[in-house]
């Protein structure tokens, strides 16, 4: 029986190893602040609790009440929101320790946490590299073994990229499974809280927690909580398809080798793979990068200087005012997708991009119908088709920057759950495996992602 | 098809964003660069007459209409860059008031 010590000892270690690995710059929360709030949170917590005394990084564009919540952005600095997150709120009804604000890239818009004003994060095992993006801080901590889990978001696979670079499980629920009441809204229709773990349980545990109805997100399904699946001895019943459009010609090699190694190890557990066909694979990612910076040019127009954050000013009108503060407070990244999203609207435009972009949004997500009612109960992909890049390598092309992201992006568009867990390793880098779901089945993908972990070599060279 | 810098400003008034001039040649490229390669979706065949794609629930659920005290820790002059009797501070809107 617990004394409730347990929790302070997790808060002190947890407020050690993170002025320790200050350099990766993942953690947006100044050490000593920090360490007050985790033994204040430790004192209060209950034993009882799911996650009792379990550390939890937190990325910075989900609410809470103690730290400040910037999305990585100049124009929220120092903002403190009024309310926790729905997500984080459950996370402290259940006894786990917010363990601070973590980087990413500017309000989620990014692959590589390069884009947030608060400076890059540094990939956990190589610094000359990045952790992904855009919950890049979230994911950098659990992979350098800091936390045992941390919260992120997705708007277009930004927890499944930086878990599958870093070496650490994300997952990325059913549109609707989590509330995003209090995660700062990018777009709207794809946006989703998820998780990362340093297991499959770890993070399941923690999804199970956030996950369910609330009141105050009219997105968010009317369902209980996830129930976490028991670990089975076997794949036998599963079948797994395999889409031929994610391993083209020009995948890395190593890529390819870890992800046949895995479909092999997933046969010899009992599962029947099969190959299948999503023919609208290829224009998911012009697709996302029409709906995504629509959405966002709307969300964002909140940030005017004169609700949140500092105030550009000096000027004369208001609406001066409000183009300062944006042109001055929105990163390069931001403006670009800001940009993009009003063109794509603007009037002559709507019919050749946006409207066009829904038409291809609902055949990509026909394509993932098909291949379930053709009896297929789970998809298994690479997650990205290179491990970790190097820092600055794709600064230069938005385009190539995007293209990190195409395997991940469909899953959003189509609004299913999807995870990325490691299964092998190239040079010492971690490459990642994508199991991708039918709606609300999460627990059906833990199973095999449960079983798959126990069996492959995350750590060997593919 | 690419855009052009005048094209660019245009948006950019649209979106309420400053654009340094310095570094539009730039911001002038990559939207050229990005626009091109979205615009591969209008040589795709078929999706004509599709219903749109929108996830989430069939239906909006309505909440009770009660008066609740709103959750919020502290108010509105907290977040505000300037507040004042109730109301968030802008600059003036007409050219005829006077400054205070």
């Amino acid at each position: 029986m617990s004394d409730g010590k347990e929790a302070l000892a997790a808060a002190r270690t947890v407020a050690d190893r993170i002025r320790r690995t200050r350099r990766l710059n993942a953690m947006l929360t100044p050490p000593r602040e920090l360490r007050q709030s985790l033994l204040a949170q430790a004192a209060l917590t209950h034993p009882s609790g799911v996650l009792y005394g379990m550390p939890v990084a937190v990325k910075d564009n989900i609410c809470t009440l103690e730290f400040t919540t910037t999305c990585g952005s100049r124009i929220l600095e120092g903002y403190r929101s009024p309310y926790d997150a729905t997500a984080v709120a459950r996370l402290r009804g259940a006894g786990a320790l917010i363990a601070g604000k973590t980087n990413c890239d500017e309000f989620g818009m990014g692959s590589s946490t390069e884009h947030s004003a608060y400076g890059r994060t540094l990939h956990p095992t190589d610094k000359h590299r990045v952790p992904g993006g855009s919950s890049g801080g979230s994911a950098a901590l659990v992979g350098a073994g800091v936390v045992a889990a941390g919260l992120g978001s997705e708007t277009g696979g930004s927890v499944r990229q930086p878990a599958a670079f870093c070496g650490v499980v994300g997952i990325k629920p059913t549109y609707g499974r989590v509330s995003r009441y209090g995660l700062v809204a990018f777009g709207s229709s794809l946006d989703q809280i998820g998780v990362f773990g340093r297991s499959v349980h770890d993070a399941a545990r923690v999804l199970s927690v956030i996950s369910g109805r609330d009141p105050r997100d009219s997105t968010c399904e009317d369902r209980d909580p996830l129930r976490l699946p028991t670990v089975p001895e076997n794949l036998d019943g599963f079948v797994i398809g395999v889409p031929k459009e994610y391993f083209p010609v020009d995948l890395d090699p190593a890529v390819r080798r870890a992800c046949e190694r895995a479909i092999r190890i997933m046969k010899e557990m009992g599962a029947a793979v099969r190959e299948v066909s999503l023919p609208h694979t290829a224009y998911a990612v012009p697709t996302y990068y029409i709906i995504a910076p629509a959405e966002a040019s709307a969300n964002l127009a909140r940030f005017d200087g004169v609700r949140y954050g500092p105030r550009f000013d000096g000027h004369a009108d208001v609406r001066a005012l409000y183009r300062t503060t944006r042109g001055e407070g929105f990163g390069p990244e931001v403006r670009r997708r800001i940009l993009i999203g009003t063109y794509v609207l603007s009037s002559g435009y709507y019919d050749a991009y946006y409207r066009k972009a829904q038409q291809l949004r609902a055949l990509i997500a026909q394509d993932f119908r098909n291949a379930f009612d053709r009896g297929v109960d789970l998809l298994f992909t690479p997650t990205t088709p290179t491990p970790a890049f190097k820092a600055g390598e794709k600064l230069g092309d938005p385009v190539q920057m995007y293209l990190s992201d195409i395997f991940v992006v469909t899953a959003n568009l189509a609004g299913l759950p999807a995870m990325s867990l490691p299964i092998g390793r190239i040079k010492g880098l971690p490459i990642g495996g994508q199991f991708i779901g039918q709606a609300f089945l999460e627990d059906e993908m833990l199973e095999a992602a449960y079983a798959l972990e126990r069996a492959v070599p995350a750590t060997q060279e593919a | 098809m690419s855009v052009s810098r005048d094209e660019v400003l245009r948006i950019a008034r649209l979106a309420e964003l400053a654009v340094d001039e310095d570094a539009l040649p730039t911001l002038v490229e990559h939207l050229s660069r990005i626009l091109d390669y979205v615009a591969q979706l209008n040589a795709v065949p078929g999706g004509e007459g599709v219903k749109p794609f929108i996830p989430g629930p069939d239906a909006i659920r309505f909440r009770a209409d009660e008066v609740k005290p709103w959750p919020l820790a502290f108010g509105p002059a907290e977040m505000a860059a300037a507040f004042r009797n109730g109301f968030f501070v802008v600059p003036k809107l007409a050219a005829f008031e006077e400054p205070e």
